[in-house]
């Protein structure tokens, strides 16, 4: 048994050394940097200093309730929309792969590629958005440049990105469904109505849940998108600022690494809860 | 009412689109209230009959009829027939009651929710799964998950039950009692069922009449007994009865029945017994194994490879023309592996077969 043990650990110890050196190690030194100010070379204890600064910080409020909205809005409103689509695409689509490779090729794309074709997408005067919405008679506002529609145009772009991965994972969920459970529903006569909520629904829970778990947590760690619709702002003036850009700029630009450790540490600690919240949330609807 | 041929299949014919022809012209009827098993070897067609009967699959040509209406162009909904799934395919997610419930709260005809709950407590008092109403189907062996299948089956009160191999996914022990509780359930609402086995014991045991399948076409339609006692081919000889039945090449030859190693006189065979006049040539002798006994006037000898004790008897294997044959006997007969046994057939229990599968006696 003891010898058992020194031997699993040997085994372990080159894993063991990494997670530690590239993992738990940075998460320390961040939690500890964010007690210390001073520049990376020369840093010295600063008790709470850092995070007085960032809860007064007017700009670091801004980011995060961007980041906050960001998240709320645009994971919901992706879910619901993969949903649809997965579900159309698994029940009423022949050609099912065709659409599965289209819808999936956002996500082997980069973000940064997208994120320019967006920009002329959105772009306010000459872009595709805006000429169709003219076609319509809709106003045609200036997705970029207008610092009140930053963040919508980061919502949009957002939840069009999440798209294609969660599609995919939706359609492998939706073919693991046994075909007889609609066998049977429809030999009972059930519609397709019922079919999606009493059958569809409630086998997708556990999928749906990882889904968001996973959403939500990379909808709170959004920069890339910002970056590039933004061309390496965060938005005209700093609207479309979010947590990790904030965290970035005070970082890189600003040249305090305490100041970012702490909104770091506080940025963990949001996704934290309300990742612990979500999944106590799952579990309740998928026990009952 | 038509009580006599309360189901009725006819000239069925299924051609699937690969041009894969799974059902070649069947027909056959089914009494009210009868239990009747669809038995046959995999990729027979016997769950394809199943599912048109069902409504899932749509024949290329002919007719079906429950109680004298054709029901071709019903959909399934509208056909009054419970089906259970070869996997139960209850809803994971739902407890007990819920699946019970599901056919009868979904719908046109929709119940509310206390009418619905009251039909589901009375079927699954019937199969006695009301102490298990909220659970999920995940918690339940797999006996008692059949009974929940069945319970959902006959909610809605169909007239007609189709189950598709119920049994297969049980073990040994619980296949034989479950399928003794399927058997009263199913004459206790006096339902009248269609039963899709491969387990010829199976069918034999829970069947009324057994309708055995091959390659898409009838081979049998018959009460069970007569399988085994008066087999109408080649096949169905050898499908039904365990230990599997011996076959012997043999010549017939002037009034003569010649084997490798043996020969027989026509005249020793029963006369009544001869289904046609046989002309000279190649032909097959079956013999079930308890007809083949040691006896000193035997019609061959042959070293025994190999004893195989079953309960109360044993089964003794011999090769013959390189291929195992076998003699059951009583288990006290002293016969060891190494002896030399003289062996008899007892010629009126025999049958023969033309090389097409004809059988001829």
């Amino acid at each position: 048994m003891k010898q058992n043990q020194t031997k699993a650990w040997l085994f372990l110890a080159p894993t063991l050394f990494f997670v530690t050196f590239f993992s738990i190690y940075p998460i320390l030194r961040a939690f500890v940097m964010s007690f210390q100010s001073g520049s990376l070379i020369s840093l010295s204890w600063n008790g709470l200093g850092n995070y007085q600064y960032i809860f007064s910080d007017p700009e670091f409020w801004l980011a995060i309730k961007n980041t906050l909205l960001y998240a709320l809005i645009s994971v919901p409103v992706a879910l619901a929309i993969s949903v649809m689509l997965a579900w159309l695409i698994f029940s009423k689509v022949k050609h099912k792969s065709l659409f599965e490779t289209t819808f999936f090729m956002p996500y082997v794309t980069s973000t940064i590629a997208i994120g320019i074709v967006f920009r002329y997408i959105f772009n306010g005067e000459y872009g595709m958005l805006n000429f169709i919405l003219r076609a319509f008679h809709l106003p045609a506002p200036n997705w970029i440049d207008d610092p009140s529609m930053s963040l919508t145009t980061i919502i949009l772009f957002g939840i069009w990105t999440s798209l294609a991965f969660n599609i995919v994972i939706l359609m492998g969920a939706l073919r693991n469904i046994d075909p007889n459970y609609y066998t049977i529903a429809d030999m009972y006569g059930a519609n397709s109505r019922e079919k999606f909520w009493r059958i569809t629904m409630p086998q997708l829970v556990p999928t749906l849940a990882f889904l968001l778990t996973m959403n939500i947590i990379a909808a709170f760690k959004i920069y890339t998108s910002v970056y590039a619709l933004f061309n390496g702002q965060a938005g005209v003036g700093n609207s479309a600022s979010t947590a990790v850009f904030y965290i970035y700029n005070k970082f890189q630009i600003v040249g305090t690494p305490g100041v970012a450790m702490a909104a770091t540490v506080v940025l963990f600690l949001i996704i934290l809860f309300v990742t612990f919240l979500q999944r106590k949330m799952m579990k309740k609807i998928g026990g009952q | 009412m038509n009580n006599e041929k309360f189901v009725e299949v006819k000239n069925l014919r299924k051609v699937y689109d690969n041009g894969y022809e799974a059902i070649k012209n069947v027909s056959f009827s089914v009494k009210k209230g009868d239990l009747v098993c669809l038995l046959g070897p995999s990729g027979c067609g016997k769950t394809t009959i199943l599912n048109m009967l069902a409504g899932l699959l749509f024949p290329t040509s002919g007719d079906i009829l429950f109680d004298g209406k054709s029901v071709v162009k019903t959909e399934p909904k509208d056909r009054q027939i419970g089906y259970v799934f070869q996997n139960y395919a209850l809803y994971p997610h739902m407890t007990v009651l819920q699946n019970v419930m599901f056919p009868l709260t979904v719908g046109k005809n929709k119940k509310s929710k206390e009418e619905a709950e009251k039909v589901a407590r009375k079927y699954m008092d019937l199969t006695q799964i009301t102490e298990f109403a909220n659970q999920k189907p995940g918690s339940l062996s797999g006996g008692q998950q059949q009974r929940v299948a069945i319970a959902r089956a006959l909610v809605q009160e169909p007239k007609i039950l189709l189950m598709d191999e119920p049994l297969s996914n049980l073990d040994a022990r619980l296949r034989l009692k479950i399928r003794e509780e399927i058997r009263a359930l199913v004459k206790k609402v006096g339902i009248t069922t269609l039963f899709v086995t491969h387990d010829q014991e199976e069918a034999l045991s829970i069947g009324d009449e057994i309708i055995l399948f091959n390659d898409g076409v009838i081979q049998q339609d018959d009460l069970g007994q007569n399988f085994y006692l008066e087999p109408n081919n080649y096949f169905v000889a050898n499908f039904v009865g365990n230990p599997v039945i011996d076959n012997f090449k043999v010549e017939i030859k002037d009034g003569k029945v010649i084997g490798s190693d043996f020969e027989l006189n026509l005249d020793d065979f029963d006369n009544s017994r001869f289904k046609r006049e046989i002309s000279d040539g190649q032909y097959i002798l079956s013999v079930r194994p308890e007809n083949i006994q040691p006896d000193e006037n035997g019609h061959f000898e042959a070293e025994i490879k190999d004893v195989e004790l079953i309960g109360r008897e044993r089964i003794l294997k011999f090769d013959h023309e390189a291929v195992q044959t076998r003699s059951l006997v009583n288990l006290e007969v002293p016969i060891k592996a190494g002896d030399k046994v003289a062996l008899k057939m007892r010629l009126d229990r025999v049958f023969l077969f033309t090389p097409e599968g004809e059988r001829v006696y």
